[in-house]
């Protein structure tokens, strides 16, 4: 249901969706198939501190825990409500989340304004919202925080801790990012997924994330804006960069949205731009590029110049990239017009058919010394706004020599604030190249086009802010 | 595409695509036409009361029971309460499984003499938590037979290589006989959709009310009484209170009630009723596995059925086609004289032989585990094989 700003009583109270102290799970089963059992059990082995209480009026005991027969029997305070019950339960839950002064309700549940039972979710947004007890959904799959250890949804994974805030309508768009989060060092601050957001809504995890010490970037996926004028205005609030994904633009996409998660989009999708754009938030096109653009924005200050040099030891990856810079934009200078004492200082890091225009192709032959050189040269260069470095592995290249390398140098010159992004293209060592990288904050993409999207986000981020 | 024909049991517009083709339905459950999901509105009414009435047993029809049963509506919430807790009854509903495209077929197995008590044991353990198996009956050592179970499905092979071939490579298992349910007559005392009258009527014979009360003291006749007039009430829309449903749901009490009025009284898809747990008072069944000779014609075979189906005494009646047996039948050890239900059963020429055994423990009922000694009481488990393959499992 629309709201006009985000309201303070709830965005003091998700401190409580995302780090509270007492949970308890609706619906808790006994039987390891089913969702009420999953919930419990993913917030028991992902370490979650704090008390968990299983309310089942048939139950007597889960997971070695004493079940409630509602949530009025629970005796001790609860900060969270979980709710996973069938959309008819609910509203008795609602009331007696309301009895026992719960501090936040998150409903699992679907079946509401998707399948036509629009008067049912307002009727009990209604009811929360006079109680002043936040409402998280319902049709979503979960929340959670890895600083937290936090797990609370049928959500298989706790991502690696991060910086990136991930606010999703759609459970399978997250479970996918938390999914390759830990393979591929996806780091993040908290997720939440918001389902149909009949109450809570975006611009109040926005302001929320915020105030988040572990938050650098919030990542936000859309499929309907009920409240455009409280999303603008919490964006314009928050100090960090914001990327955003808006689907549901397509002629039947538009059905498949209100199918899903009870989105209503009215407008063109040239409305949703312009919305995005007066909030200054980035808006990403496809799912890939908000996953990238994301991880850099998270872990990387924004590009202050357009003045980029490209270290690469492939002239392929090296001709994509300029392509592409060029597509979005941002075209590379030569490096002799960003720096011609640079020009000529990184020739030593090169042989005589080596290239030092703008990529800098240090050749197939290139060693973990010179890209070392090259890399210190260029991050260190007053001239430079930012690095892109690739790495296109020959029978000669020591992949994740380079990668130590490439850590070694960002860690020395991270004072001067400048973006280091690496391009890894290639097999299964350049993917775990990639991984290492990543884990020490250094954004890294298997391809040319991804580290280009990272960043041109950074740059416009840069100009925007 | 011709419209579909709805079927609906009990009326004139009974299965009208008989008239097209002599089969009996063979669909995928909620597909097939007239038939509802458990999950569709139609059914919301008697989830919100299988959802609640644990906690408030306010969601049956309190003035209609104490007018019924004569006591005030306090102490009928009390007691309703604690017969849950003490885990004598369980609010169920059988849906009509022929309708909806599903076989029922159950089977009755036969243990070798050698078995040792710990063979059998773990085959018991397998039974309880074999999520293939929606009802099931342990029975005494020393019986003609040694388990009774059952699941309603679409697909023999799943039932061959998911459930039977468990049974039939066993080292301790002599025989499993497959018994394909051809009519459904009394399940849990209540007339089932293929009872040839009284259907969705719950019965007792007079010796069993009155011996029942003097041997065990957990129940006494008023809390007899409640289950009665919830299970006997002439139309599910005096079974509830449909103002509780919409106070704990938020949903319309009068759509709701229209609703499940139109599945259970109308379209006889859905029987609603209190299952009595015998085996927390203590109870016994006793089985009797009925066989008639092969040449006895399929109408006699359904006159016997029907006739044995007057006597309130039978807490189970299903009729059987396919296999080596034609009934299995069930009274209460203890309160029901079995050597006058035994001479009544063999009193029909038609019969060839009775195997006979006790049943102390039910496994499941209808997908939901009724074992709270492992902390499962009510768990309720899809058992079905829709869209599955077991063959390949």
């Amino acid at each position: 249901m629309k709201i006009l700003e985000a309201r303070d009583y709830v965005v003091k109270n998700l401190k409580y969706a995302l780090n509270p102290q007492s949970i308890a799970v609706v619906g808790a089963s006994r039987y390891p198939t089913k969702v009420g059992y999953k919930v419990v059990y993913e917030l028991m082995k992902w370490g979650f501190k704090g008390e968990i209480y299983p309310v089942n009026p048939r139950a007597k005991e889960i997971l070695g825990k004493k079940c409630y027969p509602t949530l009025k029997d629970v005796d001790k305070p609860v900060d969270l409500v979980f709710v996973a019950v069938p959309a008819h339960l609910v509203t008795s839950i609602v009331n007696d989340a309301i009895a026992i002064k719960a501090k936040v309700l998150v409903v699992a549940t679907s079946a509401f304004k998707e399948i036509g039972r629009e008067k049912l979710q307002n009727d009990i947004v209604e009811t929360c919202r006079k109680a002043k007890l936040p409402l998280i959904g319902p049709n979503l799959v979960g929340l959670g925080s890895p600083y937290e250890h936090f797990n609370c949804g049928f959500i298989p994974y706790l991502p690696v801790e991060g910086p990136i805030a991930m606010i999703s309508q759609s459970g399978a768009n997250l479970l996918a990012a938390l999914g390759t989060s830990q393979a591929e060092h996806f780091g993040m601050s908290f997720f939440v997924g918001l389902g149909n957001k009949a109450d809570v809504d975006f611009a109040e995890f926005i302001e929320f994330a915020g105030q988040d010490e572990h938050t650098k970037c919030l990542s936000i996926y859309i499929e309907g804006l009920d409240s455009p004028e409280a999303f603008i205005k919490s964006c314009k609030m928050v100090d960090k960069p914001i990327v955003v994904i808006k689907v549901g633009g397509s002629k039947i996409g538009v059905k498949a949205a209100f199918a899903h998660t009870a989105s209503e989009n009215p407008n063109s999708d040239d409305y949703y731009d312009k919305i995005i754009h007066e909030a200054g938030a980035i808006r990403a096109k496809t799912r890939q590029e908000f996953l990238d653009v994301s991880l850099a924005l998270g872990y990387l200050p924004p590009l202050k110049g357009d003045r980029v040099v490209m270290i690469t030891n492939g002239g392929g990856a090296g001709l994509l990239s300029c392509d592409h810079f060029e597509r979005l934009g941002m075209p590379l200078h030569e490096l002799k017009e960003i720096s011609p004492a640079l020009a000529q200082r990184i020739r030593a890091y090169m042989p005589m058919f080596g290239s030092p225009l703008n990529p800098v192709d240090i050749s197939g032959t290139a060693n973990v010394i010179q890209y070392k050189g090259a890399f210190q040269q260029a991050l260190r260069d007053p001239n430079v706004d930012g690095v892109l470095g690739a790495i296109c592995p020959t029978a000669v290249t020591d992949v994740l020599g380079v990668a130590k390398a490439a850590i070694e140098v960002y860690e020395s010159t991270k004072k001067l604030n400048k973006p280091f992004i690496m391009i890894c293209q290639g097999g299964q060592e350049c993917h775990e190249a990639i991984k290492l990288l990543r884990e020490h904050g250094i954004p890294a993409y298997p391809t040319a086009e991804q580290a280009v999207n990272a960043m041109v986000a950074l740059y416009n981020y840069g100009k925007n802010k | 595409m011709e419209k579909a024909k709805h079927y609906k049991v009990g009326t004139e517009e009974q299965q009208l695509y008989l008239k097209d083709y002599n089969i009996a339905p063979k669909g995928c459950a909620f597909l097939e036409p007239g038939v509802y999901a458990k999950d569709a509105k139609e059914f919301v009414a008697f989830n919100i009361a299988k959802s609640f009435y644990q906690v408030y047993p306010e969601v049956f029809n309190l003035p209609y029971i104490a007018k019924k049963v004569g006591l005030k509506e306090d102490e009928i919430k009390r007691r309703i309460k604690r017969m849950y807790d003490e885990r004598l009854f369980m609010l169920v509903s059988n849906s009509y499984v022929g309708i909806m495209g599903f076989g029922l077929y159950y089977w009755v197995v036969k243990l070798k003499d050698d078995t040792t008590r710990e063979e059998r044991e773990a085959l018991t353990k397998w039974m309880q938590d074999n999520d293939q198996i929606c009802t099931g009956y342990m029975m005494e050592e020393g019986g003609d037979f040694d388990y009774f179970n059952g699941n309603h499905m679409r697909n023999l092979d799943n039932l061959v290589y998911g459930v039977l071939d468990k049974f039939r490579f066993n080292r301790c298992v002599e025989y499993v006989h497959i018994l394909p349910i051809r009519r459904l007559v009394r399940e849990s005392h209540v007339n089932m959709f293929d009872a040839k009258e009284n259907v969705g009527h719950y019965f007792w014979s007079d010796e069993q009310k009155e011996k029942v009360l003097k041997i065990q003291n957990k129940m006494d006749k008023y809390d007899f009484a409640i289950i009665d007039a919830i299970n006997n009430c002439e139309s599910v829309g005096d079974m509830f209170d449909y103002d509780v449903l919409a106070r704990l749901s938020g949903l319309d009490a009068k759509e709701m009630k229209e609703d499940i009025i139109k599945i259970v009284d109308e379209q006889k898809t859905i029987i609603p009723m209190i299952y009595f747990n015998y085996a927390s008072l203590g109870l016994k069944l006793h089985f009797f596995v009925v066989s008639l000779f092969q040449n006895t014609p399929t109408y006699r075979a359904e006159q016997i059925c029907d006739e044995l189906a007057q006597d309130p005494a039978f807490e189970n009646i299903f009729d059987c086609s396919d296999g080596h047996h034609n009934y299995v039948l069930s009274v209460y050890d203890g309160i029901t004289d079995i050597d006058k239900i035994r001479q009544k059963i063999l009193g029909y020429g038609e019969v060839i032989e009775v195997l006979e055994a006790d049943s102390p423990r039910q496994f499941r009922r209808r997908t939901c585990r009724l074992d709270d000694k492992n902390g499962y009481y009510e768990e309720c488990i899809f058992t079905d094989d829709v869209l599955l393959d077991r063959s390949k499992e």
